[in-house]
């Protein structure tokens, strides 16, 4: 039905352009399977840390007009128990899945890399950009493009699985991240993370709504602040882009697609369209190749690079 | 869409000694089995069911359990709190012959279905099990109701002792029901389903919630991966059938399985 949206991503065959990226809906094997009943084309797992984590307390997620705030706190079960739930996903399905690890150093991105090693999951992604764990751990790694080369090498020398550096919006320079990146070998680039972080205050109670106090921003609000770096770092880099934030309609994904995302993640729109909504927006993406005279995903254009 | 609003707590009932009703001014829209989040800023955001509605006013029926329930037992008519929703799905309102099965502190959202039920035309039967006299909830406003309704303790303190799935099982032998309704332990909706396998029913869940939007995937269920807080927490036989971690395990907060 969708075969004119079939692509490949890092020379894996997929179904839909469309990611369920990390953090969203990839607790458990049936978490994931439920978004690839839905249409997605690639799955990510929560960022796995070497210990279990709770996260933040509760309130984590607020509302406002144009978007959310979240600061869930990386809670997952730590990698052992999440390799667990990769490995009965892949049982039951021929999707990719990114397998999305946390660390705050080197050693442990490391012991990391080498568990996944043994894992069923296709891909491995290095979150170096979580905004909030910021009290814990301080500046995201990300924002660094010595941390992000030092890490990246060291992986890819230890990784059996193409590696994916998930960067964040909130740095001067993207562009340098990403080359720091891609020379360090990084196969794919996945962005942009959350953006801010930013906070909501009850106003009647005089009191942070999120108990973090600080969350990072998603929905689309964000979506043209993605488009610019997914756009810059595309004008500089070689590798594929995994296009991410406020990504809601079909209209959002050609977009991201014409700043030269190879793939693009949905994950806050899951909220605002129900879990259907990788489905609605593989329709959507159709619709607009229809109207405009593309028979394949790959004839959407990219824009022209910019100058650098 | 579900938008946080902070308001005043507008009475408190006590109940039992451990579980009370917290009364709120306010037109709320749900219905029976929907839940909603509520927190005081001070650390901690939890589901709750909705145990009454109108177009006035909506009540919550807590029991203390935990740091939460503790500090929300502290607070007085007129504290404020903060809520959203309501949440999730809700009960089929039938208008046949319908059973509820309550059990402890899970019986509350059983009042407001039995509301709904009887405007509806439904002829209502209720029976509500705990441990003791004391966890028994909502006797008297069930029986105002006018339904059939029938109490037990699992330690006999009103002289017979067992749980309310031995009172369901009986009222299934004595006639012919057309809809079951449980909510309450997960345990005793596990013990309930084999005496069910010719009827229509839908159960009542409870998992960890931290979103209650469907993204943070903290209460799906395995194998379906449906969301408590969207697809469920009220699901139907078809899908409860399917459900390989009923009565199993959970997750915690950190996504691990704890069995039951």
């Amino acid at each position: 039905m969708h075969k004119r949206i079939k692509t490949k991503f890092l020379g894996v065959e997929i179904e839909s352009p469309l990611v369920l990226p990390a953090g969203v809906m990839d607790m458990s094997y049936s978490g994931l399977n439920f978004a690839c009943k839905n249409g997605a084309g690639i799955v990510t797992s929560k960022s796995l840390t070497l210990q279990p984590r709770s996260g933040h307390k509760s309130p984590v997620v607020a509302e406002f007009a144009g978007g959310m705030l979240n600061c869930m706190g990386l809670c997952n079960p730590g990698i052992s128990e999440g390799l667990i739930e990769i490995d009965q996903f892949k049982e039951r399905s021929l999707i990719p899945v990114i397998v999305s690890v946390f660390a705050t150093n080197k050693d442990d991105f490391l012991s990391l890399t080498k568990q996944v090693n043994d894992c069923h999951g296709d891909f491995l992604e290095l979150n170096l950009s979580c905004p909030n764990v910021f009290d814990e751990f301080g500046i995201p790694l990300a924002a660094s493009k010595e941390e992000v080369f030092k890490i990246v090498k060291a992986v890819k020398e230890l990784s059996q699985k193409p590696v994916i550096a998930k960067l964040s919006p909130n740095v001067y320079n993207i562009v340098e991240i990403a080359l720091a990146a891609q020379k360090a070998g990084a196969d794919a680039l996945c962005m942009i993370n959350t953006v801010g972080p930013g906070m909501a205050i009850d106003a009647k109670m005089v009191k942070p709504v999120l108990f973090n106090k600080f969350g990072g921003l998603s929905g689309p609000c964000i979506k043209p602040i993605a488009l610019k770096m997914v756009y810059q770092s595309y004008s500089a880099v070689e590798i594929p882009i995994i296009g991410m934030g406020g990504v809601t309609y079909g209209i959002d994904a050609v977009e991201m697609l014409m700043a030269g995302a190879s793939v693009i993640g949905v994950g806050t729109a899951v909220y605002y369209r129900g879990m259907e909504v990788f489905e609605k927006i593989n329709e959507e993406m159709i619709e607009f190749m229809d109207e405009n005279g593309y028979e394949t995903i790959a004839d959407i254009p990219k824009l022209k690079k910019l100058e650098m | 869409m579900n938008k946080r609003v902070t308001i005043k707590i507008a009475e408190i009932i006590e109940e039992t000694k451990d579980i009370r009703t917290f009364v709120f001014q306010h037109n709320l829209g749900a219905k029976p089995g929907q839940f909603i989040m509520l927190t005081d800023f001070e650390g901690g955001e939890k589901p709750f069911s909705i145990s009454d509605c109108t177009e006035t006013e909506f009540f919550i029926t807590v029991k203390r359990i935990g740091d939460f329930t503790t500090r929300l037992f502290q607070k007085n008519a007129g504290d404020f709190v903060s809520i959203r929703g309501p949440f999730g799905s809700s009960f089929f309102i039938s208008s046949g012959n319908v059973l509820l099965v309550g059990g402890g502190y899970g019986t509350p959202p059983l009042y407001f279905l039995a509301q709904e039920l009887l405007k509806n035309g439904a002829k209502v039967t209720v029976v509500n099990g705990a441990k003791t006299k004391e966890d028994l909830v909502f006797c008297d406003k069930f029986k105002e109701l006018g339904v059939e309704y029938q109490n037990i303790t699992q330690l006999g303190c009103l002289g017979r002792a067992g749980t309310s799935v031995d009172l369901a099982k009986e009222a299934i032998t004595g006639q012919k029901f057309d809809y079951v309704y449980a909510a309450g332990p997960e345990m005793m909706m596990k013990a309930l389903q084999p005496h069910l396998q010719d009827l229509e029913y839908e159960f009542l869940f409870e998992r960890y919630m931290k979103c209650a939007i469907g993204i943070c995937g903290n209460c799906t269920m395995d194998p379906l991966g449906i969301r408590l807080c969207v697809e469920g927490p009220v699901l139907p036989k078809k899908l409860v059938e399917q459900l390989t971690e009923f009565g199993k395990y959970h997750r915690d907060a950190t996504g691990k399985r704890i069995e039951y």
